[in-house]
């Protein structure tokens, strides 16, 4: 304590040396100057005394006959001249200071770890969506609360833990590594514990059955019918028969088989051999942009002098780490002059064209698992304009499944019961 | 008895001079004060003053021998 209230004071470390240095000792004590660690060096005297002592030291040495000389200076009143000539680096390292501690308050960075299935951006768009993001305030972070949120939206995860480690938010997580399997079907059609109604095949179009295979449930129709859009195909539910073949009850399964239908579908392109392109004159402006949040500045001055232009360009975010966007951009805009131009396809273009859209269809059906079992397709040419007519006959799976409606009959019992009253 | 010097020592390392008058002699070897009625002197090696003022003083080093003259 008292070497603290010394070193604010400042006090130096003098050189005493003449003949009467007992007196001088005692002059000091005399005068209350305050005089400390004083050792003997044979022919001189070092001792410490404060800033004020030392000036009052004056009188005294006259009197004695002794003189004094300055080694060293310490404390405050010496330190603060000398870093007063440096202002600027005070100042910085004030300002790196205040910047450090400020800048610890907040989050910098997310990093996720032991996700597979789940996304990167999956969970940092829910964490942004939960007010979750770089540079928020660490007291804003409640850990628990959103550890249960996480679970809670994903059902995949079985263990999340989450921390703040220095401005780094962790989250580390398990996910459950067995596969997904959709038994629920399976059990369902289990006898033992039938399912309280099943499900029905229905057609989803018209059209005829050219090929059925039932697998679970009552077939009600058969190869070569024509069925109707929304008509039962096969129901789910399976009746159980008494001895005297009347209908004891339904046990109800969800209703399973490979049905094939059989229907016509025409449809038509049209397309003109008119079209309008961008003629491009090669003249371009560039022009720098900075922006920040939604606003936008750009740096180039005047104004794009062309009438019709396309803008093309990049922007790129500020980014620090990983994760840490600054809400400042930067980028290049192209403005590119360009004129319509009316033009007309030729004869093989517009055989490409037709091609092309043909082959656009085939494959929009091939994608639904759609056989084309026969086609007719026809190209109708007019001046301006060009017509594909086409009618296939297709063959697809063409079923949904539909709710099973068969009201269960009354149990065995029950009819007997009622036959006694 | 009023105005006696008191002097405490701890081990040989370290002295503690109250009411006394006035230093009449410091080297390294010996240091010897002036009390009410007598001398007192402290002999011994690298002793140094660690701090005094006007009523009491501490010396530190190697005590070796106090005398009263």
């Amino acid at each position: 304590m008292l070497h603290w209230i010394q070193y604010i004071k400042g006090y130096v470390t003098i050189k005493v040396w003449g003949y009467s240095m007992e007196r001088f000792l005692n002059l000091c004590g005399n005068h209350d100057i305050l005089v400390w660690d004083i050792e003997d060096h044979g022919d001189h005297v070092t001792m410490k005394v404060s800033i004020q002592g030392f000036f009052a030291l004056k009188t005294l040495l006259k009197k004695t006959g002794t003189k004094a000389s300055v080694l060293q200076r310490h404390g405050l009143p010496f330190f603060v001249p000398k870093i007063k000539r440096r202002k600027i680096f005070v100042l910085g390292l004030a300002a790196c200071l205040i910047f450090w501690m400020v800048t610890a308050l907040f989050i910098w960075d997310i990093q996720i770890e032991g996700n597979y299935s789940l996304t990167e951006d999956v969970l940092m768009d829910y964490l942004e969506s939960q007010g979750v993001h770089t540079a928020m305030k660490k007291g804003d972070l409640q850990i628990e609360e959103l550890e249960r949120r996480i679970r809670g939206e994903y059902d995949i995860i079985t263990w999340i833990s989450l921390k703040v480690d220095g401005t780094t938010l962790i989250i580390q997580m398990r996910e459950n590594e067995m596969p997904d399997y959709d038994d629920s079907g399976e059990e369902k059609g289990d006898p033992q514990s039938p399912a309280e109604s099943g499900t029905d095949l229905a057609a989803a179009k018209d059209g005829v059955i050219v090929y059925m295979i039932t697998r679970k449930g009552v077939p009600l129709a058969a190869p070569g019918d024509t069925v109707e859009k929304g008509q039962i195909l096969v129901s789910g539910a399976v009746p159980v028969y008494n001895d005297d073949m009347t209908i004891r009850r339904y046990q109800y399964y969800e209703a399973d088989a490979d049905i094939m239908i059989s229907y016509e579908k025409s449809l038509s392109v049209k397309k003109d051999t008119a079209y309008l392109e961008k003629e491009y004159s090669g003249r371009e402006k560039k022009i720098l942009l900075l922006g920040l949040r939604e606003k936008e500045w750009n740096l180039s001055a005047g104004k794009v002098p062309f009438q019709t232009y396309d803008i093309l360009g990049e922007k790129k975010q500020v980014q620090l780490l990983e994760h840490l966007f600054l809400p400042a951009f930067y980028g290049i805009k192209y403005a590119k002059e360009y004129t319509m131009i009316e033009k007309t396809h030729t004869e093989e273009e517009m055989t490409q064209i037709m091609e092309e859209e043909w082959n656009k269809i085939m494959q929009t059906l091939e994608e639904k698992g759609v056989q084309i079992s026969e086609k007719n397709v026809t190209i109708k040419k007019n001046g301006q304009s060009w017509t594909l007519n086409a009618r296939m006959q297709l063959v697809e799976q063409a079923v949904k499944k539909v709710k099973n409606t068969t009201q269960q009959i009354p149990v065995a019992e029950d009819v007997q019961e009622a036959a006694e009253e | 008895m009023l105005g006696a010097s008191i002097v405490t020592i701890t081990g040989n390392r370290e002295a503690f001079i109250e009411n006394y008058k006035g230093i009449l002699e410091y080297t390294k070897e010996s240091i010897v004060l002036q009390g009410k009625n007598c001398k007192i002197c402290f002999q011994g090696k690298e002793l140094s003053i660690d701090y005094y003022t006007n009523e009491d003083m501490k010396i530190g080093g190697y005590l070796e021998n106090v005398r009263y003259l």
